[in-house]
């Protein structure tokens, strides 16, 4: 792997880890209201909200850019890696419980995405 | 419609729709060539069908994801909305050429394995959370 490519998936991961904590924060911070149409007004009034969708649009673009200097295959097998740090984030920020199988699922996809990069 | 169809309908819809988003973007950014932090590659990017063709692929997964939420448990679910991963290898091998070294074929199949772990983590957490 180039060190542009290094630089593009560390973006890619940060942007999306971020993105999915922001929306998790919106729906959690999400007040009782009576309406489906009074809750959706209450979220899009949200700012982590917007963080979100403002991250998910510069991923957009990132993964064009990673795409435009690795094959898709390799692509889409590293870029599974953002699996392994939302569960991360997920127990950092909201002390989600990481059972033994999810521990399990973790430490395989981190060390096929080790192999994938290593012998890509 | 018998609940079988109806999963098999909804978790094929799913893949074929992440496949479809992940094939247009490759399209789209094999039009724009390596990337350049310059406003011709952007341009060239989005000047083209293809970017839109993974736009559409989105908003059809989305809907797939949604509907089958609604109705399939979360564990299965979680599966097929990332195990577009194997339909995404096959079709780069046979459309794009794409090869992988053995070693990363090894790497493929343990994040699979990874990805099949975390699907059965998701559907115990659901069971736990039923009782």
């Amino acid at each position: 792997m180039s060190s542009i490519a290094i630089l593009i998936w560390v973006i890619n991961v940060t942007l999306d880890t971020v993105g999915h904590i922001a929306l998790k924060f919106a729906a959690v911070a999400d007040k009782e209201e009576s309406t489906e149409l009074a809750r959706w007004k209450s979220m899009l009034g949200s700012f982590p909200l917007w963080i979100g969708i403002v991250c998910f649009c510069l991923e957009f673009v990132v993964w064009l850019a990673f795409l435009s200097v690795l094959s898709l295959s390799q692509g889409v097998l590293l870029g599974a890696i953002n699996m392994v740090s939302i569960v991360i984030a997920g127990r950092l920020v909201f002390k989600e419980n990481l059972d033994r199988m999810r521990l399990l699922g973790m430490a395989l996809i981190t060390l096929g995405v080790i192999f994938v990069g290593i012998y890509g | 419609m018998k609940k079988t169809k109806f999963y098999i309908l909804g978790f094929s819809a799913l893949m074929l729709c992440d496949t479809l988003t992940q094939i247009s973007f490759k399209l789209a950014s094999n039009h724009g060539g390596e990337f350049a932090m310059q406003l011709e590659w952007f341009i060239s990017i989005f000047s083209q069908p293809w970017i839109y063709g993974a736009v559409l692929g989105y908003l059809g997964s989305f809907i797939a994801w949604m509907t089958l939420l609604k109705h399939a448990p979360v564990g299965p679910a979680f599966a097929a909305s990332h195990l577009e991963v194997v339909l995404v290898l096959v079709v780069s091998a046979v459309y794009f050429g794409d090869r992988l070294a053995p070693m990363q074929i090894v790497g493929a199949f343990l994040i699979v394995l990874g990805i099949v772990c975390l699907s059965f983590s998701e559907a115990d957490k659901e069971n736990v959370e039923a009782h």
